[in-house]
C-alpha cells in the first residue's frame, strides 16, 4: 500500500487519535487493525450489526487521510458492468452509424476487399478506447494517481460471482480490460468491505481481508461517542441515556438500537431541554430508537425500572 | 517461522478455526509489526489475520487465552522444609538441586523445555496422557531424582534421610503438576479432533445402526451438507444467468429503427430447478433412510422447484401437504408414526403402490421431473408390476431408485430389485450418510 513510512500510521494510538479527531470514537482493537491493514496492505472486512458504524469507519479514513472516497453499493444482482467499467455501446453504435461516410472516403471503391480490411484494421481501436470506455467504482478508485479509499459496501447482498470477480481486485490491485489491457494504479487504494452477515462469505474472500468484528460498544465507549457526536449534552444525561440503551440492548428485541439510534435519541433529548429521564419522556420519544411496534411494547413493560436504573447510575 | 506462532495456529486449526497458509503468512507479517509487547495488540492483530468470522473470533479469544497463558504450571518445591547447605554436601542432580532451592523458575522452563522435547502437540487421546507425563519425567531427568533419593536414603544418618523423605514429597508434587499441564494442554488440542472422529465414524455408519442419542449429530451433519450443496450450486446458477451481448436479438430489435443498432439486446439464461418427486416405502426395514432423506431434501428447498411426496407401506398416499403445513421435523413425525395418514401399515406391497401412484400421480409427471423411488424392493411375493415402472420411467426425465440393502442382497428372497432395475436411469445402494450426499448431489447437477 502506501509507503510505510507514512506519518499517519507509525503509532496506533495516532490512528485512534487522528480518528477521535474526525469525529469517530475506535477503540484500540479496530485502530489496531487499522494499522496492521495499512502495514499489510490488505483489504479490512468490517463485520457487525447494523448500525455500529461500519460504512463510517470508512469515511472517517478517507476524512483522515484526505483521500477521495469511492464507495460501491452491492446488492443482488450487481455484475462487472455495474461495478468496475462497461463500454459505451450506445456511443459505439451511434458513432458508427455517424461515421459510416467517413468509412466510404477512407475505403477506396477501386481497392480490392484484402486491402480495404487491412487499412481498416489500421482503426479498429478507435472504438474501443478510454473514451468509449465508461468507469465504475473499482475502475475508478484504481485509476486515482494519489490512491483513494475504496469502501465496498454491504458485500453480503452481492452474488456469490461477485465475489469471485472481486477476488481479482483485492489481492493484485489491478484489472485487465481485455481490449485495452491491464489497469494498474500508482497507488493502492484503501479498501473496506463492510458485511452485515445475511449469508456467509466465501473462503477465498475472507482468506485475503484482515477480518474486524465491530461489536456494539461498551457502555463507557459509548458514553464517548455521544459527547464527541453532540456536544452540548449535560454529563448526567449522557450517562443516562446511554445506561438505557445498554439495557435495551440486553433485553431480546428485534432490533437493538444502534449507535446511530443512540446519537439520534441524544439529539431529540437535548432538543427537548431534558435534564433527567422519566418514564413520560422516554414513552414519548422511544420511537427515536425502537423502529418496531413490538419491540416498543416489550420496552414499555419494564419503563419503570429502566428509568430508574439509569437515573441512579448517573448519581445525584 | 515463529515456533509459538506455529504451535498456536495448528492449536487453532484442531478448535475448528480453518487457518490457510495465506493467513498464517498474514500472521506472521502481523506479528513482525507488532511484536509481543503488548497483549492486547498482539490479540487484535493475531485475530483480524487469524479468525474471520464472529464464531471464529470466539474460538480464537479462548484459544488465545488458553494458550498466551500468564499462568505459569505451579511446582512445589521443598525449600521451606530443607536447609541448602544439604545441596553442597551431597552430589545432586540438577533436577533434585532445583527442588531442594525451591528454583521455581527454573523448573517450570525445565518443564516446557521437557514438553517440547516430548511432542506434546501431538497429544490427541486421553491415554496418551500418562505416556507423555513419563516421557516429560524422563527428560527432566527423573531417573537422576530417583537415584539421589535412594541413594540418601540408604546412608542412615539423619540429615541425608531427611532430604531424601523431603525429595520424594516434591517428587509427588512435580508428578502431579505435570499432569496438571499436560491436562490444561490436552483439554486445548483435543477440542475438535474428536468431534472430527465422531462426524467421520457417523457419516459412515449405516443408518438404521444410528442411535437416538447421535440423531442431533446427525442433523448437524445433515445441516453441514446441505449448507454445501447449496454453496456449491446457487454459485453455478448464478452463472447460468449472466448476460452477454445476444447479437441476433440486438439486430431484430433494432429493426425498428431502420437497421441502426441502437439497443442493445443481452443473452438470458432460464434457472432450471429440478422438479422432484419422491415415493417412499415407510415399513419399518426402510424408515429410518426415509427420515434422513427426506429431511435432506427439503432443506434444500432453495435449489428445488417443487417436490411432490408420496409415502407407502401396504398401500400409497400422498404428504405433500403435510410438508406445507408443518416443519420438516414435525412432518417427518406425522409420517413416520403413519397416524392419521390414509395408509395402512401392513404388509408391504410394491405392486399395489405402484398402481396407486398410476391412479394419483401420473399426470404431474413430466419432461422435467425426477422421480425418486426409496426402497429396499422387497414386495412380500405379491406383483410387482414393472410394467407401471417402466411408465413411469418413459414419462419423466430420470428415475432414481435407492435402495438401503447392500447389492449383494438384491435380488434374493422376496426382493424384486432386478425386475425393476432395467427400467431405472440410476440405482444406488444407499444407507449412509456419505451415500445419501452423493445421491442428492448428482440431483442438483443437470
Amino acid at each position: 500500500m502506501n509507503s510505510a513510512l507514512d506519518p499517519k500510521f507509525t503509532e496506533i494510538d495516532q490512528i485512534s487519535e487522528g480518528y477521535r479527531a474526525a469525529g469517530y470514537i475506535c477503540n484500540r482493537s479496530i485502530a489496531t487493525t487499522l494499522y496492521l491493514a495499512h502495514h499489510l496492505g490488505k483489504p479490512v472486512l468490517v463485520e457487525g450489526p447494523a448500525g455500529v458504524g461500519k460504512t463510517d469507519l470508512a469515511k472517517t479514513m478517507a476524512a483522515y487521510l484526505e483521500l477521495p472516497l469511492i464507495r460501491l453499493q452491492c446488492y443482488e444482482g450487481l455484475d462487472e458492468s455495474k461495478a468496475l467499467y462497461e463500454w459505451k455501446y450506445g456511443k459505439q453504435l451511434l458513432y458508427t452509424q455517424l461515421l459510416k461516410d467517413k468509412l466510404d472516403r477512407i475505403i477506396d471503391p477501386e481497392e480490392n476487399l484484402a486491402e480495404s480490411m487491412e487499412k481498416l484494421h489500421r482503426y479498429e481501436d478507435v472504438f474501443f478506447s478510454k473514451k468509449f470506455l465508461e468507469p465504475r467504482p473499482l475502475l475508478k478508485a484504481l485509476e486515482q494517481a494519489e490512491g483513494a479509499v475504496l469502501l465496498i459496501d454491504e458485500v453480503d447482498k452481492a452474488d456469490d460471482e461477485f465475489e469471485a470477480f472481486l477476488l481479482e481486485i483485492l489481492s493484485d490491485f489491478q484489472v485487465s480490460i481485455p481490449e485495452i489491457g491491464t489497469i494498474q494504479p500508482g497507488t493502492h487504494p484503501y479498501v473496506f468491505l463492510t458485511s452485515n452477515s445475511t449469508r456467509e462469505l466465501s473462503e477465498a474472500l475472507k482468506r485475503r481481508c484482515l477480518h474486524l468484528f465491530i461489536p456494539f460498544p461498551d457502555a463507557s465507549l459509548e458514553r464517548d461517542i455521544v459527547r464527541t457526536r453532540v456536544p452540548g449534552i449535560s454529563g448526567r444525561l449522557e450517562i443516562q441515556l446511554v445506561t438505557f440503551i445498554q439495557q435495551i440492548r440486553q433485553m431480546d428485541v428485534k432490533k437493538p438500537p444502534s449507535i446511530g439510534e443512540t446519537i439520534d435519541w441524544a439529539r431529540v433529548l437535548l432538543l427537548l431541554h431534558a435534564n433527567d429521564l422519566n418514564p413520560d419522556l422516554v414513552r414519548e420519544t422511544l420511537h427515536v430508537i425502537l423502529k418496531f411496534e413490538e419491540d416498543i411494547r416489550i420496552v414499555s413493560q419494564n419503563i419503570f425500572t429502566m428509568t430508574d436504573i439509569s437515573v441512579r447510575s448517573a448519581g445525584n | 517461522m515463529d515456533q509459538v506462532l506455529q504451535n498456536f495456529i495448528s492449536v487453532l486449526r484442531e478448535s475448528g478455526v480453518p487457518v490457510s497458509i495465506s493467513e498464517t503468512l498474514d500472521a506472521a507479517h502481523a506479528l513482525e509489526i507488532v511484536g509481543y509487547g503488548d497483549r492486547k495488540v498482539l490479540k487484535d492483530s493475531l485475530g483480524s489475520s487469524l479468525a474471520k468470522s464472529a464464531r471464529e473470533r470466539e474460538v480464537f479469544d479462548r484459544c488465545f487465552d488458553q494458550y498466551f497463558t500468564l499462568e505459569m504450571p505451579s511446582v512445589e518445591t521443598a525449600s521451606d522444609r530443607c536447609g541448602e547447605s544439604a545441596q553442597t554436601e551431597f552430589p545432586l542432580s540438577p533436577l533434585s538441586r532445583m527442588l531442594l532451592v525451591g528454583d521455581t523458575p527454573g523448573l517450570i522452563a525445565s518443564m516446557f523445555q521437557a514438553a517440547r522435547r516430548a511432542n506434546l502437540e501431538s497429544l490427541r487421546y486421553p491415554t496418551q496422557k500418562a505416556f507423555f507425563a513419563m516421557r516429560m519425567l524422563d527428560t527432566m531427568g527423573s531417573g537422576e531424582l530417583d537415584r539421589d533419593i535412594a541413594q540418601l536414603g540408604e546412608s542412615g544418618s539423619p540429615l541425608p534421610l531427611k532430604i531424601s523423605a523431603d525429595l520424594a514429597d516434591a517428587r509427588r508434587s512435580l508428578f502431579e503438576s505435570i499432569i496438571k499441564f499436560i491436562e490444561d494442554r490436552f483439554e486445548m488440542l483435543s477440542n475438535g479432533t474428536y468431534n472430527h472422529l465422531i462426524e467421520d465414524y457417523l457419516r459412515n455408519s449405516r443408518l438404521t445402526h444410528i442411535e437416538e442419542r447421535d440423531l442431533h449429530r446427525m442433523h448437524a451433519i445433515i445441516q453441514k451438507m446441505v449448507k454445501r450443496l447449496n454453496d456449491l450450486h446457487s454459485r453455478r446458477k448464478r452463472t447460468a444467468r449472466r448476460g452477454m451481448l445476444d447479437f441476433k436479438r440486438t439486430l431484430r430489435k433494432n429493426i425498428t429503427y431502420e437497421g441502426y443498432l441502437f439497443v442493445p439486446a443481452w443473452k438470458t439464461k432460464k434457472i432450471e430447478r429440478p422438479d422432484i418427486i419422491v415415493i417412499c416405502d415407510i415399513s419399518r426395514s426402510v424408515s429410518r433412510l426415509v427420515r434422513f432423506f427426506l429431511l435432506f431434501l427439503y432443506s434444500l428447498n432453495r435449489e428445488v422447484a417443487r417436490i411432490r411426496s408420496f409415502v407407502f407401506c401396504s398401500n400409497l398416499t400422498e404428504v405433500t401437504e403435510y410438508f406445507e403445513k408443518y416443519p420438516v421435523e414435525a412432518a417427518l413425525a406425522v409420517i413416520q408414526n403413519g397416524a392419521g395418514l390414509d395408509i395402512l401399515m401392513g404388509r408391504t406391497d410394491y405392486g399395489r403402490a405402484l398402481q396407486d401412484f398410476r391412479e394419483n400421480g401420473m399426470d404431474s409427471l413430466t419432461r422435467n421431473t425426477t422421480v425418486i423411488i426409496l426402497g429396499d424392493a422387497r414386495s412380500n411375493f405379491s406383483d410387482p408390476r414393472p410394467d407401471i415402472l417402466r411408465s413411469i420411467s418413459q414419462r419423466c426425465k430420470r428415475l432414481l431408485w435407492m435402495n438401503p440393502e447392500v447389492p449383494t442382497f438384491w435380488g434374493t428372497g422376496d426382493s424384486e430389485m432386478y425386475r425393476y432395475s432395467p427400467y431405472c436411469t440410476l440405482l444406488q445402494e444407499c444407507n449412509t450418510l456419505n451415500h445419501l450426499e452423493r445421491i442428492i448431489g448428482s440431483l442438483l447437477r443437470h
